[in-house]
């Protein structure tokens, strides 16, 4: 007995090795500007920055401003301000991954349209500029039309392979500018037929999946937005093949179908779980 | 007369002739220096040439002449070896393979013709240096009126780069300490695996079924490294791109033992060149380079006033470099998440055969295609679920270990290379078939082909002109970079005619790859796996042509062999002592690829406790060295009370007095790594012991267990503080209950 308590006394002390908080030496502060919304952006934001006895980050909600404590000479603030934005949180040296951004809580998603120069925006600018060209020239635009609208629906399609409601929402509502900038007069006849067909249903499907963030919700007008953008395709000459593609399991065990521009099946319907289930049941070119 | 006035007239003619068809003589000269460097925590000692690390850039044009002067200003001999280099043997920088090494204080010149183009590197080949410094990038590029030069990939910007890594620890120590099976990288990484953090994880079963088929905690890399580096750099920015730029990156991995992932926040990544031939372009998500492999890659800057991150990771994930490319603020890619290693030791364990074979379960696998691995990625396979075993006995197949039919993420693989031309090797040549599997044991760190290293076995004879194709299968449990000199082999991917040529493949654990190459070029060619402490511990083959003319650079061959097989037939010494209040305990092994002296003791200190040292020299046999046949020395004395006798469990007395005794035995390592010796000493004694080392209880610690028939036993817990410092508590049947601190180097 006698040992066995010697025993545990050794593994005790063997275990409380270790190290008691102490302060940041070789101190240095500073001010800079981090970007987020709410309390839980504060903790997010500090967590990513403190190190133990190297670096603490203090935010404040109201101002968005920073104190950045840190050791100069284990750290300097690029490497604090990189975690912070690894984290989700832009600031004015590095901008967050957009997986990142995305995985925020909504109310966490800050407006960061203003810090993307460029590339966020493309998709609009097609749009516009697919616009603007309709007025002067007829059937080589009206393809372009079309063609937004089909490019915004493959990014819908995207996001629901990721399981990201943020993205599938933010491309349904460029799908839905898309649609709107379509200048029915300007399609060919056979494309025009369609487009009436389709279009109330289009737009009925595109408003609820960027109403939502919901992946569940958005999977299901997906379902009859694909049917839709199919009968639209078929009629309207692309430059690359679209392979429509089958899953009998989606949509409890009806099944249900998509477009994708590549023949290796990714489904949309249920994200990492099931993403190879599917065939391809045609090829439209 | 008129024949003088020839002669100055034909010289003439014959020095503007030669300046017409003169080849461009391009010469560097090259100074190697000690130096001390701070990459990691510490300032180290590093070499470097012409001052720099990594060593500079070499570029040449295609048809130039190459003359590269190197000044060994080191204590030590070195050496450079011009990876994927066409050249003539005696150029090839392996020392003591086809040059001796360049001594210190002298200077070594090597020429060559430049007769191929596309990115390369170099690095020395003498012991390692090249994990201290000695890599750099050697870029040949086409001529501009080249047949196959191709507009919009030769003509853009290009970026020399290459990575590396680095260590604050001694690379000798390094590669003693991987011998030893260390356990301190994987504190460093915190990948211990340990018990208590399998319970955590609801795989305590996984981890009891790993140490059943006797492996050690698993991990994708051996070492652990403090920095990795882009041209010598953890953090760097290229801000001469602007937005709308297209860059071609010309990567080499130059690190010693660690594949990286590329990956780009703007984007697709356009794959133009392998090994420096080109192939078809080809657009990934991502790709991992395998040691020395090099990837021509090109990238577009999507926006002005933005960089963008070109992330290189480790594949162990524990840390990565960056490079932006373009100006102002930076784009970052997100981080690869951390390894599901758990899932990663249940796959090994699934593919592991209790006799150590790996058993494919009827998968074919070849090319990279399917990497294991997946079941570790986070990012393919999900996030980990802890205590779920919802997969149960589902039986795997193709589709669930490849990556890019799992996730939509596009990683690169060998079938997906192209050569833009028909590659086939001359058609009536006779053909060589050549057959190898790559062997080893991670526990004693033992490296080899066919479970044989270089230094067992002759060179491979091979004829001018025939085509050899060589098969090979990686049966051991760690992927391999084989890498072979002086020629370049197409890989039979799928790809027909148009197969890619390649100077390394990378071959994954259970694959099987074929390669084929025109022998054309005489002299002694290494073919080995490029991991430095696996080529250091013996993994290779020399191929040698038929009489082929001797080496000038090599005057006395037989020396050069021997000082080349030095490299495998090295001992490694590992010693340890734990200095407690009832005794000292320690033991000191000395152990090559197949031979092991050891000797362990047990000094009291006073005589009732007694002293003790059993010495055992003895030959690992067997690819998974689980049996030692050994013969040994003990002795011991100890004063007894009353002249008592020890009687054993067979009845068989013993004065442990004072006594020593020559002995025979068996050392067999069971599962659960349990290690059983069974010793016959010559006073008719038989002594039979089990011990279990080193059982991972928590990430730093260990517990000891041992018993034997001489009714002894032991139990022990060491705390792991540093790498050669733990506090320890054990009791001992002769010597109680004791504390102390162990050292062990």
């Amino acid at each position: 007995m006698k040992l066995i308590s010697k025993i545990w006394v050794a593994i005790t002390v063997l275990l409380s090795f270790t190290s008691c908080e102490a302060q940041i030496k070789n101190e240095k502060t500073e001010t800079v500007k981090i970007y987020g919304n709410c309390g839980m952006c504060e903790k997010r934001i500090e967590k990513a920055g403190n190190i133990n006895n190297i670096a603490k980050v203090d935010w404040d909600v109201d101002t968005k401003m920073a104190t950045i404590t840190y050791d100069s000479k284990k750290t300097n603030q690029d490497a604090i301000l990189k975690s912070i934005a690894l984290s989700g949180h832009d600031s004015d040296t590095f901008l967050a991954p957009n997986e990142a951004y995305s995985k925020l809580p909504s109310c966490c998603q800050y407006n960061r349209i203003a810090k993307v120069p460029v590339k966020v925006n493309t998709v609009a600018s097609d749009t516009i500029s697919a616009n603007s060209k309709v007025d002067m020239t007829n059937h080589t635009t009206a393809e372009n039309q079309l063609k937004a609208v089909f490019d915004n629906y493959f990014a819908v399609k995207d996001a629901l392979v990721k399981t990201d409601g943020n993205t599938a929402s933010a491309k349904a509502t460029a799908l839905l500018s898309a649609i709107n900038a379509v200048k029915m007069e300007t399609l060919k006849t056979e494309e025009h037929n369609v487009w009436m067909k389709v279009l109330k249903d289009t737009k009925e499907d595109a408003e609820h999946i960027s109403g939502t963030k919901d992946a569940k919700h958005q999977r299901d007008h997906f379902d009859t937005l694909s049917k839709n953008i199919y009968e639209l395709i078929k009629v309207s000459k692309q430059e690359t093949p679209t392979y429509y593609q089958f899953c009998p399991m989606a949509n409890n065990g009806k099944g249900a179908n998509w477009l994708s521009k590549e023949d290796v099946v990714k489904n949309p319907y249920y994200g990492s779980m099931m993403l190879s289930c599917g065939k391809v049941t045609e090829t439209i070119k | 007369m008129k024949n003088i006035s020839i002669l100055p007239a034909a010289i003439l003619i014959l020095f503007i002739s030669q300046s017409i068809f003169a080849q461009k003589i391009v010469r560097y000269d090259l100074y190697v220096r000690d130096t001390i460097v701070t990459f990691g925590d510490k300032p180290k000692h590093a070499i470097a040439v012409n001052g720099q690390i990594p060593m500079p850039t070499l570029t040449f044009t295609e048809g130039d002449i190459a003359e590269i002067y190197v000044h060994n200003e080191l204590k030590e001999s070195t050496s450079l070896h011009w990876h994927g280099l066409f050249l003539p043997n005696k150029e090839d920088g392996v020392p003591n393979l086809t040059q001796m090494p360049i001594e210190p204080n002298t200077t070594h010149k090597y020429t060559f013709p430049i007769i191929q183009h596309g990115t390369h590197w170099y690095h020395s080949h003498s012991g390692m240096q090249e994990q201290i410094g000695m890599y750099g990038n050697f870029i040949m590029l086409k001529k501009p009126t080249d047949p196959t030069f191709r507009k919009g990939i030769d003509d853009l910007p290009s970026v020399p780069i290459v990575l590396s890594e680095w260590t604050d620890a001694n690379p000798d120590n390094v590669h003693r300490m991987l011998h030893n099976a260390t356990d301190w990288f994987a504190i460093q990484k915190g990948t211990t695996q340990s018990y208590s953090e399998a319970i955590q994880q609801g795989h305590f079963k996984t981890k009891v079924n790993n140490e059943w088929k006797r492996m050690n905690a698993m991990d994708v890399s051996d070492v652990y490294y403090n920095k990795f580096l882009i041209n010598g750099k953890n953090e760097s920015q290229l801000s001469q791109f602007k937005g709308g730029d297209k860059v071609r990156l010309r990567i080499s991995n130059g690190g010693a033992s660690t594949y990286f992932w590329l990956n780009y926040a703007a984007g697709k990544i356009t794959v133009v060149a392998n090994d420096g031939n080109d192939v078809e372009p080809v657009e990934v998500d991502r790709l991992i380079v395998a040691v020395s492999e090099t990837y021509d890659i090109v990238v577009t800057i999507p926006a002005d006033k933005t960089a963008y991150e070109f992330l290189v990771t480790s594949e162990d994930r524990t840390k990565s470099a960056s490079l932006y490319l373009g100006d102002g603020i930076k784009q970052l890619n997100s981080t690869l998440p951390k390894l599901k290693y758990f899932e990663g030791m249940k796959m090994m364990n699934d593919m592991m055969k209790m006799n150590g074979d790996l058993d494919d379960m009827g998968m074919s696998m070849s090319y990279n295609q399917m990497d294991m691995n997946v079941v570790m990625y986070p990012e393919i396979t999900g996030e980990a679920k802890p205590k779920s075993d919802k997969m149960g006995v589902i039986k795997m197949t193709e589709n669930d270990y490849n990556s890019n039919k799992l996730s939509d993420i596009v990683t690169l693989n060998y079938a997906m290379l192209k050569s833009p031309f028909k590659t086939n090797l001359p058609k009536d040549a006779p053909i060589r078939e050549l057959k190898f599997e790559l062997t080893g044991n991670m526990n004693r760190y033992v490296w080899s082909l066919d479970n044989k290293v270089v230094s067992e076995t002759d060179k491979i004879l091979i004829k001018k002109g025939e085509n050899v194709r060589i098969t090979i299968y990686n049966g051991s449990m760690m992927r391999h970079p084989m890498h072979l000199h002086g020629h370049d082999f197409r890989i039979i991917n799928g790809q027909g005619d148009y197969a890619p040529l390649k100077n390394i493949i990378d071959i994954m654990p259970m694959e099987t790859d074929v390669l084929e190459f025109n022998a054309n070029v005489e002299g002694d060619w290494f073919f080995h796996c490029h991991i430095l402490y696996h080529m250091m511990a013996g993994m290779g083959r020399v191929f040698t042509y038929e009489n082929q003319a001797p080496n000038p650079l090599i005057p006395n061959p037989k020396l050069a062999q021997r000082k080349l097989f030095a490299d495998d037939r090295k001992f490694h010494l590992m010693a340890e002592n734990d200095f407690a209040t009832n005794g000292n305990d320690g033991s000191a092994m000395y152990q090559n690829t197949r031979w092991s002296i050891g000797t362990e003791w047990r000094l009291g200190y006073n005589d009732m406790h007694g002293y003790e040292i059993e010495t055992h020299i003895g030959r690992y046999i067997g690819k998974m060295q689980w049996l030692m046949p050994f013969i040994g020395f003990d002795w011991r004395y100890r004063k007894m009370e009353d002249n008592e006798m020890e009687k054993n469990l067979f009845n068989q007395t013993n004065t442990k007095d004072k006594r020593s005794v020559f002995s025979l035995g068996l050392e067999y390592t069971f599962p659960m790594l349990i290690k059983a010796q069974a010793e016959v000493f010559t006073d008719g004694n038989v002594r039979l012991q089990f011990e279990r080392m080193d059982i991972p209880v928590s990430k730093r610690l260990r517990m000891n267990l041992m018993w034997n028939t001489d009714k002894e036993y032991m139990a022990g817990l060491r705390y792991i503080v540093k790498r050669n410092f733990g506090i320890t508590t054990h009791y001992d049947s002769d010597m109680g209950i004791g504390f102390g601190v162990s050292l062990n180097y």
